[in-house]
């Protein structure tokens, strides 16, 4: 009794903070999606007029396919490379805390930052582009070209969160018995392929989790081609969010950015029940 | 076991009354007031036909805490004057405008008098948000420069009064120019791209460049975006044709880079860099150059702003503009006006150095002393002044202006980027911008 109260209490705080600043809007936003509402004029009832405008929209097929091909550079990389640093960081090596420390610094500049800082790396005159120069490559409009902006924003992104997973992967590793790896010792296994049959199938429900995490992270991304590109050039990194923010806040189109969240959602949850059927094996 | 149940039933209670508590406290309260838009700007409640009364919220943006007595001189004087109305100050950073304004009009809660930018007012005039001007401002639309005067308008109304602006100016790098075998900056145009081909030849810099301003080149070269009842496109001309297939022959020889081009990269900062020749803007902002440069701007001197076929420029006011739903809709018609008066504007030119779009105030000495000086920020000051009597607002007066000018530039992206023939990108524009007017 004592425990349930003290839960109820520590609970009730987030609890209230969450009805009122996700679901409450989310409810709104979802009766939203059937209207046609600017703030300023009263709203129209237009049942499904919306949803069907955004199924036929060139913008939003683009928007979603520029998210996906985001995603999917950005997943991969988000679920593997942390792994891989994070079994080099767990060796007991001296100053191995130094390297732990370096590899999650960019986790702590905020996103802006980090925008502001790669759009000036990856500019026409930027660092990147005179590095090139002193092994006599030309300089390459990264941000500029239809064909890198994606990449080099995916780039971004791993570049500023593999250290923020690599944490879940190395608290992960702790829970991994000694034993075995001494037993697959015994039988001959080199490092890496201890740790592919041992350390890979103990951290799965950590994969898992990653896998979730960024495959969501990677499908609400919008800062940082807000800030590096405004979706430019000619659309190829307008992402299905920031094309509700345009919508939203630029046209004033309410009910209609409010119908492409919904939808995005909706993807966003059926590519997480796939990933749960591929990753959350009963096993784990 | 009972008192526990119980318990738990109180705390839910208890969280579902402060949840409604929180939602009744969000809840948009326009139901109380009179919300029903009046585009007539008649006045409606808590205004007294004899005298001002009421409380009116001034909104203005980025302007605290450097303006901060400026502003509250502004609000004292007029409570002075109008000892029933009290003006209360708030300020909004840049970026947060929008959504500031969004949030409030969803609330029903508008600021009384906000300060716009051109694009913005023309969004809220369009659906009555705001007071028409040319009824309740009528007595001092003579004050004004005509041109600016009609920035605010919308179907032929305006909505707005201008309050501080700019026109360009030109800041050059006499150095570059010099290695390049020039002693003066270009004065048109046309000038400038010939002169750009020798600097880039000579010196590796930039020298005219396009920003990601299309649709403001355009009308300065004699192109209209919109046909005169503002009713369809009218960019799709042979002129504008000639117009880009001549840059894209310019970026091909890498004449102008494409970063500036989509707005990545600011062109203050490539000039501060030296790697471009001049830089045509407000000569408020040359100042930006001091501050990441200071030895590139001792060097660097003031011009008139490069001159298009048309023969104007472009002026881009801030605005004053007043809630059609503000519940002191006359002491706010009368604030705006108070704000933007000659002795105000001049006062506020003074501070920020920005023009005031005021007949009486830009002839004020503050504003033609810098004919001669060698500081580029004065003569550029003295230049842009000059400019005012001629200088146009550019912008289409249609609500859809923003979208409009994104389907101009990512047109011109195109056949910059992707080798798309002009006559094709120019058709398709201009059929999306008649669908964006219907």
């Amino acid at each position: 009794m004592f425990k349930a109260r003290h839960a109820w209490g520590f609970l009730s705080i987030p609890l209230l903070l969450l009805i009122v600043f996700v679901f409450l809007p989310s409810i709104a936003a979802f009766g939203l999606s059937f209207t046609k509402y600017n703030v300023f004029q009263p709203m129209e009832w237009i049942g499904l007029d919306n949803y069907i405008a955004a199924l036929k929209s060139n913008d939003f097929r683009e928007a979603m396919l520029n998210t996906v091909y985001y995603w999917f550079m950005v997943t991969p990389a988000l679920v593997t490379i942390p792994i891989l640093i994070a079994i080099l960081v767990n060796q007991k090596l001296r100053g191995i805390k130094i390297f732990r420390l370096i590899f999650y610094f960019p986790v702590l500049v905020s996103v802006v930052v980090t925008a502001l800082l790669w759009k000036w790396m990856f500019a026409e005159e930027g660092i990147v582009n005179y590095f090139l120069g002193l092994i006599g490559i030309d300089a390459f409009g990264w941000l500029t070209d239809t064909a890198t902006v994606m990449p080099a924003l995916a780039f971004v992104t791993v570049w500023q969160g593999f250290g923020y997973y690599m944490l879940f992967y190395l608290a992960a590793l702790q829970g991994v018995p000694k034993d075995l790896y001494e037993a697959s010792e015994l039988d001959g296994a080199s490092f890496w392929q201890k740790h592919l049959f041992v350390t890979v199938p103990l951290i799965k429900p950590m994969i898992f989790f990653v896998a979730v995490i960024s495959t969501m992270g990677a499908f609400k991304e919008f800062t940082l081609m807000l800030t590096m590109t405004s979706g430019g050039p000619l659309g190829s990194s307008t992402t299905a969010v920031l094309l509700v923010f345009q919508e939203a806040f630029e046209r004033l189109n309410m009910g209609y950015a409010s119908a492409i969240s919904f939808i995005l959602f909706v993807i966003i949850l059926i590519f997480t029940v796939i990933n749960q059927k591929l990753l959350d094996t009963p096993n784990n | 076991m009972n008192i526990f149940k119980n318990k738990e039933k109180f705390i839910l209670i208890l969280l579902f009354s402060a949840m409604l508590l929180v939602i009744a406290a969000c809840s948009d309260d326009a139901a109380n007031s009179d919300d029903t838009i009046d585009d007539s700007g008649e006045d409606t409640a808590g205004d007294e036909s004899e005298g001002l009364s009421g409380e009116v919220e001034f909104m203005t943006i980025s302007l605290s805490p450097t303006f901060d007595d400026y502003l509250n001189n502004l609000k004292e004087e007029f409570e002075a004057e109008h000892e029933n109305v009290t003006i209360n100050l708030r300020d909004v950073p840049y970026d947060q405008v929008e959504q500031v304004v969004l949030t409030s009009a969803s609330s029903g809660q508008l600021p009384d008098v906000m300060n716009l930018n051109t694009d913005f007012v023309k969004k809220l005039a369009a659906n009555g948000a705001v007071v028409n001007m040319d009824e309740a401002a009528a007595d001092v639309k003579d004050t004004f420069f005509e041109g600016l005067w009609e920035t605010g308008s919308v179907n032929g109304e305006v909505y707005a009064l201008p309050w501080y602006t700019t026109t360009s100016g030109l800041l050059y790098n006499p150095d570059l120019l010099e290695k390049a075998g020039y002693d003066a900056p270009p004065t048109t145009f046309e000038e400038a791209w010939e002169m750009s081909e020798k600097i880039k030849e000579e010196t590796g810099a930039y020298g005219q460049v396009v920003t990601d301003e299309m649709h403001l080149l355009m009308p300065k070269n004699g192109i209209n975006i919109l046909n005169e009842d503002n009713t369809q496109a009218a960019f799709n001309t042979s002129e504008t044709e000639e117009m880009w297939k001549d840059l894209k022959e310019k970026y091909d020889k890498g004449l102008f880079p494409e970063d500036v081009m989509l707005g990545q990269v600011k062109l203050p900062e490539l000039y501060a860099q030296e790697k471009v020749a001049w830089w045509s803007t407000g000569p408020q902002l040359f100042r930006q150059v001091k501050d990441l440069a200071p030895k590139v701007y001792e060097k660097s001197l003031g011009a008139p702003a490069l001159e298009g076929k048309a023969g104007v420029q472009h002026a881009n006011p801030m605005n004053i503009a007043v809630s059609s739903n503000s519940e002191s809709k006359e002491a706010a018609v009368e604030f705006a006006k108070f704000v933007t008066n000659a002795e105000n504007q001049l006062e506020f030119g003074k501070l920020a150095a920005v023009l005031p779009p005021v007949k009486e105030a830009v002839n004020d000495e503050f504003f033609t002393k810098g004919k001669d000086s060698e500081d580029a920020t004065e003569s550029g000051k003295y230049y842009a002044a000059q400019q005012l009597e001629s200088a146009v607002n550019m912008t289409p007066p249609v609500e859809a202006v923003s979208e409009i000018y994104k389907v101009i530039r990512e047109a011109f992206h195109r056949v910059i980027l992707e080798d798309v023939e002009p006559a094709k990108a120019l058709e398709e524009a201009e059929a999306e911008v008649n669908s964006l007017l219907e």
